[in-house]
């Protein structure tokens, strides 16, 4: 059996639709894999299924996905197999409802991705079989033995980001507001930023990041450089939980270089990012440490879609009420 | 900087480690260039100094598994996208040298994963690292069975330790 990178082939789609790339997911069934930090912020979930839902796409979620487990594996808490047999789980379930899966997380993304990689290793694959093969007894459903590794997946991986960048003219058509020439500092995230295993080039991997730049200029905005920019958010596979005055330190830097260049705002494609990024209790922390109270805004790109397309506050950055500065930014992009 | 004479080469720890996790056998190739070391966020504000953990590992110095240094990386992969060779996994190995730090009994103890208790519960119960998932729950089945997945993992343990905890709490409540 051959283990397949699971990421949707970008240049194929280009290729093959280079008018409207939009015009190669219109048949195919779309799966929002639902990240837990979702929870925090609605937006970034709402904001791109109301856009699927909208272009007229088949979008739906999967009822009994788990969360990716990412977290316990990079804590040593689940061993490489158990990390993958949760994965497969997944992977089996997303398989019978959808064609394509749409990651709103990088975390996500890259753990969907890693419990694959980890197959190739035929020890972790024997013991990930081992463990599937010990959850069928009570799940012989429709006579499907349930639960094993599936060969020839037709299922593909597909990052928000990368998403939104292909079907970007179709992006740009459904806003009703633009960016007001606004300063934006952007953060892809270390996941996005040096992932290697969704890429099938090496020229894909280490070619510069440039989408969300492009996007932010598409929309009306002007990305700003600034020195922390491929900088860590600060979360670090939960540093900030374990040693947070050293991991706050980062998120301290990442968000002083942005505002000292005068960014309105940091726009990102991950909420764990977000999360690290905003959290009202992190800021208080850094300015007690560090003596310098910050307050640039941050934001998800689901989230700012939903903005820019004129979506209610609800949808896209509910919740979100106690985050720095984050109404000025949200009335100055819905200014008439 | 404590460097190391040839005579010092000694594989049996890098032997150790790649039994458990293949993967890692790649870190010969190393050449000590330190690129990695360039760009990382944990050396940034920590001694934390991966150049110098593979040439430790390298040459059998387990003093690393003691080390907190290991728990310092962000596992952000930046190091896997700057080094000039081939298939370090940096990532992967310092997961290796935790896990051999757990077995031998260096690596955190209950009250320093108490961060991860919350998560864990949520996990097994719930089947997500946050209090409720937005929209509908995960159907009991498939958190049974993710319960079933973890058997004997360290995450049941931190599990069972947060039961073991809440009810010694209760308990002294009431007396
Ligand atoms: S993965 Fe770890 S060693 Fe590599 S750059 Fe990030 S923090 Fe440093
Ligand atoms: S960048 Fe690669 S080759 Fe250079 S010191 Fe680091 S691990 Fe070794």
């Amino acid at each position: 059996m051959t283990i397949s990178n699971l990421s949707l082939d970008l240049d194929e789609i280009e290729r093959i639709y280079p008018e409207s790339p939009l015009d190669f997911f219109r048949d195919k069934k779309l799966c929002l894999f639902k990240a837990c930090l979702e929870k925090y912020f609605p937006g970034v979930r709402w904001g791109i299924q109301d856009l699927l839902e909208e272009l007229g796409l088949d979008v739906s979620m999967c009822v009994n996905q788990s969360c990716c487990s990412g977290t316990f594996f990079q804590r040593n808490l689940i061993t490489r197999a158990q990390f993958a047999a949760i994965n497969e789980r997944n992977i089996y379930e997303l398989d019978q409802q959808a064609d394509i899966v749409l990651f709103s997380c990088n975390g996500c993304y890259n753990s969907l991705m890693r419990g694959r990689e980890f197959l190739k290793n035929q020890d972790v694959k024997r013991k990930t079989e081992e463990i599937l093969n010990s959850l069928k007894k009570d799940l012989v459903i429709d006579n499907l033995k349930k639960y094993e590794i599936l060969e020839n997946l037709k299922i593909r991986f597909l990052h928000d980001l990368d998403f939104l960048y292909l079907i970007r003219n179709d992006v740009f058509n459904s806003l009703k507001f633009d960016l007001k020439d606004l300063k934006v500092a952007i953060h892809y995230g270390c996941h996005y930023l040096n992932l290697s295993r969704d890429k099938r080039t090496a020229d894909a991997y280490l070619r510069d990041k440039t989408k969300l730049d492009e996007l932010v200029t598409l929309f009306g905005g002007t990305p700003v450089d600034y020195q922390e920019r491929e900088a860590c958010c600060g979360w670090g596979a939960s540093q900030l939980l374990i040693n947070p005055k050293e991991a706050l330190k980062i998120t301290f830097n990442k968000l002083k270089s942005a505002e000292s260049v005068g960014a309105d705002f940091i726009l990102m494609p991950c909420p764990t990012c977000l999360y690290t990024l905003s959290k009202p209790e992190y800021r208080d922390k850094m300015n007690k440490w560090f003596g310098e109270k910050l307050d640039i805004p941050t934001i998800h790109l689901n989230e700012l879609i939903a903005i820019l397309r004129g979506c209610e506050e609800e949808r896209c950055i509910t919740l979100r009420r106690k985050t720095p500065r984050l109404d000025e930014i949200f009335e100055i992009i819905t200014r008439e | 900087m404590e460097e190391y004479s040839d005579s010092e080469w000694n594989w049996d720890f890098y032997k150790e480690l790649v039994d458990d996790v293949e993967e890692n056998k790649n870190i010969i190739q190393c050449i000590s260039c330190g690129k990695c070391v360039g760009d990382c966020p944990a050396t940034k504000v920590s001694n934390f100094n991966i150049r110098k953990i593979i040439q430790k590992v390298l040459r059998g110095d387990k003093s690393v598994l003691k080390d907190s240094d290991i728990w310092y990386c962000y596992l952000c992969e930046r190091c896997k996208r700057v080094c000039p060779k081939d298939n370090i996994n940096i990532p992967l190995l310092i997961i290796n040298l935790r896990n051999e730090s757990f077995k031998k009994g260096y690596g955190p103890r209950y009250n320093d994963l108490r961060k991860y208790v919350e998560m864990s519960e949520r996990f097994l119960i719930k089947g997500v690292v946050v209090e409720e998932q937005l929209g509908e729950p995960l159907p009991q089945e498939r958190i049974d069975e993710l319960n079933e997945i973890c058997n004997f993992a360290r995450i049941k343990y931190v599990f069972k330790a947060s039961k073991t905890n809440k009810n010694k709490k209760k308990k002294l409540k009431k007396s």
